[in-house]
Parts: structure tokens; C-alpha cells; sequence
């Protein structure tokens, strides 16, 4: 169970930073909160004490999200139900929307942030790797005596390993910055036990573009999750890609070589045998999604050819 | 090879109903009520089957009046006749059965009475939906003026019944014994689309065909099967407690995987009756043996789809892809 | 406002809500769960506690209009909300569409939930009232029901949604008319209105005056022996009223279903982790749990049986003293002469099978109330599933006449047969009449896995000899199954899986054999099938794999073999009827069965994907829906 002595909604990024400079050992920040409960239980952290929760989604500019230039800026308190339901971040984000289908269930998905997400670096976190395929980086922020002070990292970067990041104390992560990629299509593939509210075994998120007759892929872009201590992008089988016509035979080649990167500490065997497969489809399937426009379908029949 | 490959499958099935290779017994009581309602007591209350609904319908068939006319109670060892365990595919057959008996014996008290105002013979007498009439005639009264001429008579009419499974324990060498007075049967047939690269398994349809004796309530026998059938699901594909040394590995539900609503086929539940001749109502059951042919239905529709007998249950993803694994490795 | 929600050495936070639509202030500790002002604060009870950790909803309501799980929201993050529950959706005494639809389909069962599944219904329509039945179970994804499979519930909501949108008339939802008979009649369910509503209390919702709450110390160890128990600082600690041990056990101690094997709390010894050793009444459960960690049990660890074929060698750790060779019960049935019959065979097939220990994991946790009434009459209210046995078993343990024991069954949140062991009534009738006041204990869903009874895991050989036209000529059967530590219903298991072994089929000679064992596993039980389904799969994996060496279709070699009337069964009792030769042809017939061996034809098959099946799920439906739209020239 949780215990806490005090329950702050800081107003501003300010005020947060200063109730997190002076909060007793142990205290935590929370957005949507949704990993922090179910923490507090028998067989995960047990019986806990946090001496003060910080709740930052009340924080002034900490909801929403913009457009700057050809990147998004996702401010901290976006939640994983908007890559599913706002319309432009559909356009602008393409494989975010079936990663986020795939993320626990609606109800999770209306609190739970990308941010906590990230900030909490679960090997299984599905937002992980669409957001390496988006070339993300995570801004955070702390108090340079009174002056707020931010600083960006890459996420995958920022992510070292199961539970552990760049995050500082007396840090608070403020917002996620990733490429705008209309235009693209996207996809990401995720095998559990079953098909909702489920931890992956093995998710690989992909984003592909191709020329303007659909022929040559002018970008790929491929990251796996659940296969290590962290996410990883697949920047070899990107450049393998790059230029090329999209074949059949060019996808046997490339999915071969992503299962040296699987490093989990279980199951090794099954996630290799997966993520051959899922480069694949994951390509095959973003193709697809660029076909649903109307517009791109060259590449896709050279594949079903 | 295809991603997705399908296949079917088919298991079969047989079950007792009610408690095993011992007598079984469980009593109720009846009485009707001002109003031309009913109070029935019995010692136990739903888990979820739709007994009380049943019990409300055996009752109000029996009485002459409707199921919302009835009232449930008390489930209450100090209150109530020892009707002993909500389990064992028992309650529409052994507390349905004393229920309908208690019920008859009530009726047979107002019927006495009705008849004997009306100067017929009981026999002539009907009742059904809230109303008792003589049959090819105009006597006919709600049954709540019926229940208060019956009592202006002096007569509260009121029954207790016991009702009896007579089963016999097994022969210690041999095991020879009859454990059972009824039994049921069952036969699925699964359909499923098995994932080559993940190894997931969907069922996407179960038809269920299923003998019950007789159906007290159809959509209540559906919900049985369906419920069955999900829970047969989950034991073949997704379910299992895991412990490491005796410490649990899957501590709630987030490691202990259920069936949500995106892993349930379409069920088709096929009623079956072969009415059981050794007691009143003719039903028997339907409760566990629903769940029994699901997993091995499933598994055989896995080996249509890929080739693979999976022999260990669950049949996780993990394992179904190391099988096709090894299959092909031996075809190669 | 009841002492649970405020703990003595916090300060309360002030929360202002709007509770349907009704102003309400509350008092709460500041790391209370918006489920805990709910339930505890204004006695909102339908909203259920199914696991706590946000994987079950049956704690989901709607806040400022978003439907969440209220089991991860902190009750401090709602401040200024609205918050609506099942119990603001309808006016009194009314019900929503929705909930008309889940009367009239049958939608619940156990009902506990149901006031979630509504609330995620009501969510779904809210959202999107033309959401098809693919969006409508991915918005549903989230709430588990372990009773109806789903069914009755999808076509509730697709019902509701048509008479939202004008496209059924509301006459759709009346109940359907009676012919001449209530006997076969779809009755609605009489339980729904209470269900579809949250007003059904179960015994996690009820309250008494001057209540007390119990916590449980479990064993972290599999098998050892308990040196001391020292619960001095326990029972000094503030808010504490009593701490119970196996010492406070006044009559014959022990319970079981078939052999009482187990004590109330452990006595000496423990056999498995998550075993009751100490139990503690208190003011608030946050009181309980903090006196709990003060009881100082001394262990001194003993091997332990974690296999139970390891549990058959000699020299093994002895779990129960009774049973020097760890064998709860052996059941054999024999029948024929299974060398004549082998002999007569031409094929002989072999093989083993295993199943898995399954939780039942029904949504409502194990919960109950226990208190003396003014007639010194221990009662325990609880969702057992067994309150006849329970009162004797009592009886002996409090050493009271049985009329001096009543047990009252609550409504049951779901069983399938898990509900039938006495692992936690004893302690709170125990705890009741010690304090004199009532007392009741939630378990958590993690304590509920941990400390009831599990399905029997099995291993299967089987050996079947056939003819060539199909007809087995014997059948040798052997199941060892796990028992784990204490014995249960694990006689009545094996006997059973022993009976029902063969499946439906007239077999002259056979030889079966179950037999189960004490291991330091979580203890195995009664649960639906009680060991049928474990059997029947090997024979019916067999029965297909025999299909397949004598090319014949699955259905055919199941009605050479199957019973008729007059066979006789595996233990020689002659069958008046046998009804398997109509759910074989009724199964084949609905399925559109296309006839053949089953030797991987799944590819070449023509009766696949038609009606009776229901589309893959790929996840996204809305998604493609939003990108067709946009797309779309």
C-alpha cells in the first residue's frame, strides 16, 4: 500500500522544482501516477512510504502540445490516449497511434503519460522505441539557484538501462521533442500474452517513407523494445534500406541481423525468432499504412509481388 | 510459409452432476405467499450461475405465479434447510429439484383448499402466470385471492421437500462404483489463426454443443458455456500460476494473464436435452463441464493450423513457436 | 466518516468533489485512492477493489468526464472534480440503456464486474455511439470479467448502442413475453437490477458499528519450522484490540474439504508461502499492517518439495507427519484385461501431457465479516462457497455447538470452486470473539493468489491401443498431480479425473491410476472440472492423434468408440443414456465440419472463416477508421 504525508499540485514549473529541492528523501514526482500504484503492492515495493508526492499535471504549460518547425514538442502532461485520438498527432506522429493501441487499455492511456514513460525506462515501455525512431529527445529541468535551468538529452541516451536514466536529482523531465514525419507511414508490432492491457514480450516500431512514385524507400527507420536492457534503434538495417527498392528478398536479408541485438536476460531464444519476424512485418506494415493514403503503393506491391 | 494459418479442431466430453461417488442431498422450502407470491428458502445463494433465477423460475412454474413473484432467502446455515455446497454442477439439479419439490407440496395445500371451494377435484385445477382456473370452465382467480381463500380456510400453504442424488462410492481395488445418477455430455469444435512469427494463438470460433437434461433458462445455459469456454481458453493459451521454489512469480494480475475481450471467439452454444429421468425437472447441468472440451479443442485446431501437438499446457506464444521450431529443425 | 480513511500521525487533506452531481467535502489521507474516498468515505460501494493495481476495472468511474481506474488515481489528484459512478448514472430506481441491455441479455453473472463493465460500456457509447463491435471490445479492453466469457456483454452494449442511436426501438429492451411455461423461458436475471446498479453489496462493502479490520502475517517461507512467535510489541501498539496466533485456538484445530490437514493459523510449522501465521485486529487496516510488521516470528527453514515427483522418492521431506510417503490419495480404477486388450490392438500410441496450476482468480477478492450476536452465536458472513461444512468445521475449531455457529453466505463475487476452502473464516470468528466486536478482513489480490487453492497442475501418461477401424481396445492412464501443501479437495480431484479419465468412450479393459501429492507449492483445490479437464485433455489429444495415424476424421473415430446407452463406464456402471452421439452430431453440424483426418489440413480446408467465427484482432479500429476517413478521395 502507499502511504504519503503530503500531496502537492504545484502550479507552476517553478514551484515544483522548489518543493522537489526541499522534499524529505524518498519523496517522488507523479504525473498520471498509473505506474506508482501499482508499485505499492505485495511482491513489488510492498508497503510504502513516500513522504511527499509532487503532482505535476497541474503545472502551468505542462498539457498540450505544438508544432515547431519540422520537430513536436510534447509537453510533459501528454498522455498516450492524444497519439490515438488527436487527428494531427496521428499525421504527425504515424506509428505512435498503434503503439498507443497497444498501451494498456483506454482508461490507463487518459493518465498515464509518454513522458512517465520514458522517465521510468521499463525495458518493456512500448512508447520507447517509436520514440527512437522519432529521433526523440526528453527536456528536463532543474533549479540553478533560482533560476530554472533546462537541458535536452536524446532519449536513447537518456534511457541507460531497466528503471535507470540521465534523469538528476532535483530533475524534472518538462517535455519530449520528436520529428514531425507526415508523410510517412508508420507501424509498430507487439506480442504479449495476450492483446490488451499486456506487457510485451518483443515491440518494434518502424516509420518508412519512400520516393515520390513509391519505389525507393528514402527513409526507414526502425527501433525494438522488450529485447534488452533498453530500447534499441536499428540504425543497420535503416542504412541497409536507404535507396533501395524494397524486395522481398531485401527484407529476408535485413531481418536476419537484428536478433544479435537481443539481450534479455530471458526468453532470448523466442525473442530472437520474433524480432526476425517483426522487422519484416513492421516494414511491410508501415508500407501498408502509406498505401492507405492513396498515394504510395508501388512499394507495397513490389513486396506482395 | 503464411504469417497467419488457420485450422479446426474438435474434443469431446462427458461429466456427473453433483457431488461424486456419494449420496447427495440438499432440502428447501416453500410457501406461498399473500399476494400470490412465494418465499423459498434454500442454504445457499448465486455465485454467478443464475441459480436464484432459476430457482425463482422452477418456483413461480410450480406455484402458478411469475419469478419476480418470488422471494430468495436465506442462505443462512441458522436460517435455512441444509442445501451444503454451491459447487460440483449441483445447484439447478439437486436445490432445483428440492425447490420444485418443496413447491409442489405447497401447491398441493392450496389446491386442496381451491378445489374443495370450487367443489372440483384438484386434479381439474391449473395454475400458471399468477392466475389458477379449473380447466374447460370460467372458475378461474388471481392466485393472490387464491392464497387468501386458502388461508380464510385456516390453511397456510406452505411445503419442505428433500431431494436426492444416489450416487455410490468406488470400490477401493477396482474402483468400480456408480458416482453419478446422471451424466452429461459435450462436444466443441474450435477455429483458430496462429501467428508464425509471434507464435500467438486467436480462437476465433468455438461451436459448443452441450447436453443439459433440460434447459431452465436459455440465456443462463449460454452464459455457463461462454464463461466456460473463456476460462478453457485461458487455461490453453495464456493462464498459468508460476512459482519459483514455492514463491509466487505471478503476483496479481499484471503478470497472471486473464482473457480480456479481445481474446474471446464468437461461441455458438448448441442445447442438447436428454432429460434426466431420475428426478422431477429432468435438468442436470451445465457449469463445469462447459470448460472441459475447450483447451483440448484448441490444441487440436493448433495442430490442423501448424503441424505441432502442443502437449504442455498453456500453449504461450513462446512455447508454440519453439514447437514449430523444433518441427521444422526435424524437417530439415 | 469512518476511521479507515484517516490515519492518527498524518494530516488529512480537504478534497471538494463533485460526486454525482452532488457537492461533497471529505477528509482523507493525503495518499488515499479516489477508490478509498469512494467506498470508505461515502459508501459508494460500487465501484469494486479487484486487484488495485489497475488491471482488472472493476474500480473504473468517470472524472470530469474521463472514464479512469480509480485504484491508480490518488484521491488528492481529483480535488475540484467531477466524478461520476455507477450509482449517479440512472436516476433512482431507474436504469440507464446500458444497463436495461445487461439486464435483458444476461450480462452478468457474479456481477462483481459489472459495475465496471457498465461504466466502460456507458464509456464506450459516450465516446463513440457508433463504435462497431471491434472498437467496442478494444474500448473494453481493459475491464476483465472471469464469469460470462464476454458474450452476453458484447451484445448488450451493441443492443444499447442501437436504441442510443434510434436504429432499434427501446421495446428492444423490455423482457421477452412468456409463453406457457417459465421453463425454458429466458427470465431475465432477478440479481441484474442490483448488479448493473452497484447496489448489490457484497461482503467487502458491508459495514458494522464499532467494526475492526483484519490483517494477515503470511509465511515467507516455503517449509519451515516456526521457533517463536513473539507478538508483545504487536499487541502493545495503538488501535491494536487483539493479535491471534494458533494459540488462540480454543477447539480442535483444522479444516480441509476431504482431510482436515490444516490448521487455522500455522501451528509449529509452515508448509507454503502466503500460509496464515499470525492475524491482526485493529482500527484501520493501515493500523493492522503497521502492527503486523512488529510480530516477531522466528523460522528455522526446512527442505522443500518443490516437484511432486521428487515428492514420491524415498528420503523425502515429510510435509504432513500423517502421510510419511507424501501421498494424499491414490484412486485406481480397473476394468477389463489391458494386456488382452494391447494385444488386440493394432496401433499402440503413447504419450504424455501436462497441464499448468490455474488461478481462479474470480474478480472479487476472499473478504468477511465475523462478529457474536447477542445470543453468543459466532457468525461469519463470507462468499463461501460451502457454509454447511464450514459451520461443522467451525464448530470443532471454536469448540461451540453447531448452534452456536452460522455462517451466511454473501453474495459471491465469483467461485469456480475457490471459495469452498475455509482458509480465512476461522481466524475472523476467532478474532470476533476474542474482541467482542465485529470484525472484517479484505484480502488483497495479491493475498488472494498467495493463500487459496490453485487448480492441480498434472502430468499425464497415456498408452491407447486402437484397431484399425478405430475402436480402442484398452487404455493404461497414470496422472500424478501436485497437491501442494495441504490437502483440500485434492481426494475428491483425483477421483473424479480418475472416473471421468477415458472421456466418453465404452473402453473394456483399462487401468487408471491418479494419484496426488504434498509438495510446498501453493496449495491445489477444487476448481470447475475438479481434475476432469486435466484428464479429458490427454485422452481427447489422443483420441485426435490416433485420428491421424488411421486417416480417419476426428468425429468418426469418436463415434466408434463413444458410449451408448446401456455401456458401461470406466467404473462399471451401466448408463440408462448417453447423449454424446447428438452433441457430436450437433457440434459438427452447427461448426459446418468438412469431413477428413486431422493431419495438418488447415491450409487446404474449405470450412474456415465462415459464420460462427469472428474477425483477427489487429488492435487500431480506430485508428483505420480515422485514417480511411481522412484518406478516403
Amino acid at each position: 500500500m502507499l502511504y504519503c504525508d503530503t500531496y502537492l499540485q504545484p502550479a507552476t514549473l517553478r514551484e515544483a522544482l522548489e518543493l522537489l529541492r526541499v522534499a524529505p528523501e524518498g519523496s517522488r514526482v507523479v504525473a498520471g501516477a498509473t505506474d506508482l500504484l501499482p508499485w505499492a503492492r505485495d511482491g513489488r515495493g510492498g508497503d510504502v512510504q513516500v513522504p511527499h508526492l509532487i503532482d505535476i499535471t497541474r503545472v502551468d504549460g505542462f498539457s498540450g502540445w505544438r508544432l515547431e518547425g519540422e520537430r513536436v514538442r510534447l509537453n510533459a502532461g501528454t498522455v498516450y490516449q492524444e497519439f490515438l485520438e488527436d487527428p494531427d498527432l496521428v499525421r504527425l506522429l504515424p506509428n505512435m497511434p498503434q503503439c498507443a493501441a497497444w498501451f494498456a487499455d483506454d482508461q490507463i492511456r487518459r493518465q498515464a503519460t509518454l513522458i512517465g514513460n520514458i522517465v521510468n525506462a521499463s525495458p518493456a515501455g512500448d512508447g520507447l522505441p517509436p520514440m527512437l525512431t522519432l529521433n526523440a529527445t526528453i527536456e528536463v529541468a532543474r533549479l540553478d539557484g533560482d533560476r530554472v535551468q533546462t537541458r535536452s538529452v536524446p532519449v536513447e541516451a537518456f534511457v541507460t538501462g531497466p528503471g535507470r536514466t540521465l534523469l538528476q536529482p532535483g530533475e524534472i523531465a518538462t517535455a519530449v521533442t520528436c520529428d514531425a514525419v507526415e508523410g510517412y507511414g508508420g507501424s509498430f508490432q507487439k506480442v504479449g500474452l495476450r492483446r490488451s492491457l499486456v506487457i510485451s514480450a518483443v515491440c518494434c516500431a518502424a516509420l518508412v517513407k519512400t520516393d515520390a512514385k513509391g519505389r525507393l524507400v528514402e527513409d526507414a527507420r526502425l527501433a525494438l523494445g522488450g529485447v534488452g536492457p533498453r530500447p534499441i534503434r536499428l540504425r543497420d538495417i535503416e542504412e541497409m534500406l536507404r535507396g533501395k527498392e524494397l524486395t522481398r528478398d531485401l527484407i529476408a536479408k535485413v531481418s536476419l541481423l537484428p536478433a544479435r541485438h537481443v539481450a534479455s536476460r530471458s526468453r532470448v531464444e523466442y525473442r530472437r525468432a520474433v524480432v526476425q519476424g517483426f522487422v519484416g512485418s513492421a516494414i511491410e506494415d508501415a508500407l501498408a499504412a502509406l498505401c492507405v493514403c492513396g498515394t504510395h503503393s508501388t512499394a507495397k506491391e513490389a513486396v506482395d509481388a | 510459409m503464411k504469417r497467419k494459418l488457420r485450422g479446426r479442431g474438435v474434443a469431446a466430453s462427458w461429466y456427473g452432476i453433483a457431488r461424486t461417488a456419494t449420496i447427495d442431498r440438499a432440502g428447501a422450502w416453500a410457501e406461498l405467499d399473500d399476494g400470490g407470491t412465494a418465499k423459498i428458502v434454500t442454504g445457499v445463494t448465486e455465485i454467478g450461475e443464475g441459480i436464484l433465477t432459476v430457482l425463482a423460475q422452477v418456483a413461480a412454474e410450480e406455484l402458478g405465479i411469475r419469478p419476480e413473484d418470488v422471494t430468495i432467502g436465506d442462505n443462512d446455515t441458522a436460517r435455512s434447510p441444509e442445501a451444503a455446497h454451491a459447487g460440483a454442477t449441483r445447484q439447478t439439479y439437486m436445490i432445483g429439484n428440492s425447490v420444485a419439490l418443496a413447491a409442489r407440496e405447497a401447491r398441493g395445500k392450496l389446491f386442496a383448499e381451491i378445489a374443495d371451494h370450487w367443489e372440483v377435484s384438484a386434479e381439474q385445477l391449473r395454475a400458471f402466470n399468477g392466475e389458477i382456473w379449473v380447466e374447460d370452465t370460467n372458475k378461474r382467480m388471481t392466485m393472490g385471492e387464491a392464497v387468501a381463500r386458502c388461508k380464510a380456510r385456516g390453511v397456510v400453504p406452505v411445503g419442505a421437500a428433500s431431494f436426492t442424488a444416489h450416487g455410490t462410492g468406488l470400490d477401493p481395488v477396482d474402483g468400480s462404483g456408480s458416482p453419478w445418477q446422471a451424466y452429461v455430455f459435450g462436444t466443441q469444435v474450435a477455429e483458430v489463426e496462429v501467428d508464425t512469427v509471434t507464435g500467438e494463438v486467436q480462437v476465433l470460433g468455438i461451436w459448443a454443443a452441450h447436453d443439459v437434461g433440460r434447459v431452465i433458462n436459455p440465456r443462463g445455459v449460454e452464459g455457463q458455456i461462454e464463461g466456460g469456454v473463456a476460462q478453457g481458453l485461458g487455461q490453453a493459451l495464456m493462464e498459468e500460476w508460476q512459482t519459483d521454489k514455492g514463491h509466487p512469480v505471478t503476483h496479481g494480475f499484471a503478470k497472471y494473464i486473464l482473457p480480456t475481450s479481445l481474446d474471446i471467439p464468437e461461441i455458438t452454444s448448441i442445447l442438447v436435452e436428454d432429460r434426466d429421468p431420475k428426478s422431477p425437472l429432468g435438468a442436470k447441468g451445465i457449469g463445469e463441464p462447459a470448460l472441459v472440451p475447450t483447451a483440448p479443442a484448441i490444441m487440436n485446431a493448433i495442430y490442423d493450423a501448424i503441424g505441432v501437438r502442443m502437449k504442455s499446457l498453456p500453449a504461450t506464444p513462446e512455447k508454440v513457436l519453439a514447437a514449430l521450431a523444433a518441427k521444422e529443425g526435424a524437417a530439415a | 466518516m469512518p476511521d479507515t480513511l484517516t490515519h492518527p500521525t498524518v494530516t488529512a487533506v480537504t478534497l471538494d468533489l463533485t460526486i454525482n452531481g452532488r457537492r461533497q467535502r471529505v477528509q482523507a489521507d493525503p495518499g488515499a485512492r479516489l477508490l478509498d474516498v469512494l467506498r470508505d468515505g461515502l459508501m459508494l460501494t460500487g465501484a469494486k477493489e479487484g486487484c488495485g493495481a489497475g488491471e482488472c476495472g472493476t474500480c473504473s468511474v468517470f472524472v470530469d468526464g474521463k472514464l479512469i481506474k480509480s485504484c491508480l488515481m490518488p484521491a488528492a489528484k481529483a480535488q475540484g472534480a467531477e466524478v461520476e459512478t455507477v450509482e449517479g448514472l440512472a436516476r433512482t430506481g431507474d436504469l440507464t440503456a446500458v444497463q436495461k441491455a445487461f439486464h435483458k441479455t444476461g450480462a452478468s453473472q457474479c456481477g462483481y464486474c459489472i459495475p465496471g463493465m457498465v461504466m466502460a460500456a456507458t464509456a464506450t457509447l459516450r465516446d463513440n455511439p457508433d463504435a462497431d463491435i471491434e472498437e467496442i471490445k478494444e474500448r473494453m479492453g481493459g475491464n476483465i470479467c472471469r464469469c460470462t466469457g464476454y458474450s452476453k456483454i458484447f451484445e448488450a452494449v451493441e443492443i444499447a448502442r442501437d436504441v442510443i442511436a434510434g436504429r432499434l426501438p427501446h421495446t428492444a429492451l423490455d423482457p421477452e413475453a412468456v409463453g406457457n411455461s417459465f421453463i425454458g423461458h429466458n427470465t431475465r436475471r432477478l440479481d441484474a437490477p442490483s448488479k448493473v446498479t452497484g447496489r448489490l453489496r457484497y461482503a467487502g462493502d458491508m459495514v458494522m458499528p464499532g467494526m475492526l479490520h483484519m490483517q494477515v502475517l503470511r509465511s515467507p517461507h516455503a517449509h519451515a519450522k516456526i521457533v517463536s512467535i513473539d507478538t508483545t510489541e504487536a499487541e502493545a501498539y495503538p488501535g491494536v484490540h487483539c493479535v491471534l496466533t494458533c494459540d488462540d485456538v480454543p477447539g480442535e484445530d483444522g479444516f480441509g474439504v476431504f482431510v482436515e490437514d490444516q490448521p487455522v493459523m500455522a501451528r509449529d510449522k509452515v508448509r507454503h508461502v502466503g500460509e496464515a501465521v499470525a492475524a491482526v485486529a485493529a482500527d484501520s487496516v493501515r493500523t493492522a499492517r503497521e502492527a503486523m510488521a512488529l510480530i516477531r516470528v522466528e523460522y528455522d527453514e526446512l527442505p522443500g518439495l518443490f516437484d511432486p515427483e521428487d515428492a514420491l522418492k524415498s528420503g523425502a521431506p515429510v510435509i504432513h507427519d500423517y502421510a510419511a510417503d507424501n501421498v494424499v490419495k491414490h484412486i485406481p480404477v480397473r476394468k477389463g484385461d489391458i494386456a488382452a486388450g494391447f494385444s488386440a490392438a493394432d496401433v499402440i500410441l503413447e504419450e504424455s501431457f501436462s497441464t499448468q496450476q490455474v488461478e481462479h482468480a474470480y474478480l472479487e477478492p476472499e473478504a468477511g465479516l465475523a462478529y457474536v450476536d447477542h445470543d453468543g452465536v459466532v457468525t461469519v458472513v463470507s462468499p463461501s462457497q460451502n457454509i454447511t461444512h464450514h459451520r461443522h468445521m467451525l464448530s470443532h475449531i471454536i469448540a461451540k455447538p453447531i448452534n452456536k455457529v452460522r455462517f451466511i453466505m454473501s453474495p459471491v463475487g465469483g467461485g469456480f470452486g475457490g471459495k469452498e476452502d475455509m482458509i480465512y473464516q476461522g481466524m475472523l470468528a476467532l478474532a470476533a470473539m476474542k474482541t467482542r466486536r465485529p470484525v472484517k478482513l479484505v484480502f488483497t489480490r495479491e493475498e488472494s493468489f498467495v493463500a487459496s487453492a490453485k487448480r492441480h497442475p498434472s502430468r499425464t501418461r497415456c498408452r491407447m491401443g486402437l484397431t484399425k477401424a478405430g475402436r480402442i481396445t484398452a487404455v493404461e492412464f497414470e496422472m500424478l498431480s501436485d497437491g501442494g501443501a495441504y490437502g483440500m479437495s485434492s481426494e475428491g480431484v483425483m477421483r473424479k479425473a480418475a472416473i471421468l479419465s477415458c472421456g466418453p468412450y465404452e473402453i473394456e479393459n483399462l487401468k487408471v491410476d491418479t494419484k496426488v501429492v504434498y509438495t510446498n507449492n501453493t496449495p491445489s483445490g477444487a476448481f470447475r472440472t475438479f481434475g476432469g479437464m486435466q484428464a479429458q485433455f490427454a485422452t481427447e489429444s489422443m483420441m485426435d492423434m490416433a485420428a491421424e495415424r488411421l486417416g480417419m476424421d476426428p468425429f468418426e473415430i469418436r463415434r466408434v468408440n463413444m458410449m451408448r446407452a446401456g455401456s458401461l463406464t470406466h467404473t462399471q456402471q451401466k448408463l440408462a443414456s448417453a447423449a454424446i452421439d447428438r452433441v457430436l452430431d450437433a457440434a459438427e453440424g452447427a461448426s459446418g465440419w468438412e469431413k477428413g483426418a486431422p493431419s495438418v489440413r488447415g491450409e487446404s480446408r474449405g470450412d474456415l472463416d465462415g459464420p460462427g467465427t469472428r474477425r483477427p484482432c489487429t488492435l487500431g479500429a480506430r485508428v483505420r477508421e480515422t485514417a480511411t476517413d481522412r484518406f478516403r478521395p
